[in-house]
């Protein structure tokens, strides 16, 4: 899976392509614990580029979501392809996030 | 793809017989099995056909029939065991159960991703294949993550498995294979291994009964969470070599499948 960070209008917004697994969780969750500060505690995760993720994918993201939200942020995810959708709502946490159709709908969500 | 196909699949009932039956073993997969029905639902439902799904569980410990019944899909069925007997006794009773025309059974943790499904219906229901055996050693297919010890293995099973069975295709363990209804109902019936050297079985079986066999390259990424204990299984699988070859100079599988023959023609319709 590769991994790419940007900043936009302040905010972080991480890019996602290809299967997104246990194997690839720990450097996003490392990710979050270096990066999500007071200051700095709004991220959006495009998922544009994810057609499969597990469930430790989903435990990355929620320990992400935690850290933004404990900081006075949150974390915004965007761009979901049909067979991801449907694993958030299978597993319950399309309840959890905010969810935006587009990723300029996500920076606007904060 | 359309989201509203899954939800049509999800909510109305099938109506005659399903085009394809997806069989999933399953034992003590509550971490891995809802991502990977999300993404075969997701999949599947927009081909144009009519499917089912089954979970065969394997006696599982944990949450796994529980969660999965939860999903209340109308096409999906879960089988309950009550003892773990091995994935290849989950495998049997799915295949047994499956009502498709065409049976894919496919790992829990979507290993090799549901898109290479189209490749396995092309190979039955156009080039009128009878199996088709989801392989990552054939030309085309790609193995991501696989450890050096997995290599190791896979490559002398490999031999071993061409030169003492004489089954000609190179990968028979990966679990993505799909059958017609009656080559699975005929091979899971003569089977009699229970663990996880049943492929090895059912292809041994395949090539005897003349069925036509294509190997599938496909896509396969090393999952985390295998819960195969590498060394164990290559004893069990080289003894289960010998089981086979036994089996057959004994007559097992005639007579397993002689028993078959008789209880079909006992049913059927004066």
């Amino acid at each position: 899976m590769d991994m790419n960070v940007s900043t936009v209008s302040g905010m972080s917004v991480i890019t996602l392509n290809g299967r997104f697994d246990a194997f690839e969780a720990p450097p996003l969750i490392k990710w979050f614990e270096d990066n999500v500060t007071k200051d700095q505690a709004h991220v959006v995760v495009d998922l544009g580029g994810v057609g499969f993720l597990d469930s430790a994918a989903l435990a990355s993201l929620v320990k992400g979501m935690k850290r933004c939200r404990e900081r006075g942020g949150d974390l915004v995810i965007c761009n979901l392809q049909q067979a991801v959708r449907i694993i958030f709502e299978l597993t319950g946490l399309n309840r959890a996030f905010t969810i935006a159709e587009t990723r300029e709908a996500a920076l606007n969500a904060f | 793809m359309v989201y509203h196909n899954y939800e049509h699949w999800k909510t109305t009932p099938n109506t005659g017989e399903p085009f394809l039956s997806i069989v999933i073993p399953a034992y003590n997969e509550e971490i891995r099995i809802v991502p990977t029905i999300g993404a075969i639902a997701s999949h599947v439902s927009d081909l144009g056909f009519q499917w089912e799904l089954i979970i065969a569980d394997d006696g599982s410990k944990d949450s796994t029939v529980k969660i999965t019944q939860e999903l209340g899909f109308v096409n999906m069925r879960v089988l309950v065991a009550e003892k773990n007997g091995g994935k290849g006794s989950a495998v049997r009773r799915g295949m047994l159960a499956a009502r498709g025309k065409y049976v894919l059974f496919a790992d829990a943790d979507n290993s090799t991703p549901i898109e290479e499904v189209n490749k396995m219906i092309a190979k039955l229901d156009e080039e009128g294949y009878d199996v088709a055996v989801g392989s990552r050693a054939a030309e085309g297919a790609s193995e991501g993550k696989k450890s050096l010890m997995r290599h190791i293995l896979s490559g002398g099973l490999r031999a071993i498995v061409r030169y003492g069975l004489r089954i000609k295709v190179r990968d028979t363990q990966c679990g993505f294979k799909m059958y017609t209804r009656e080559a699975a109902r005929k091979l899971h019936t003569a089977q009699t291994i229970d663990g996880f050297s049943f492929d090895l079985e059912v292809l041994y079986l395949a090539f005897k009964l003349g069925y036509r066999v294509a190997e599938v390259p496909v896509s396969w990424i090393d999952a985390p969470g295998s819960k195969v204990n590498a060394r164990k299984e290559v004893q069990r699988f080289i003894k289960d070599i010998f089981r086979i070859l036994s089996n057959d100079l004994k007559g097992v599988y005639t007579q397993r499948l002689a028993a078959d023959a008789h209880s079909d023609s006992l049913h059927v319709p004066a």
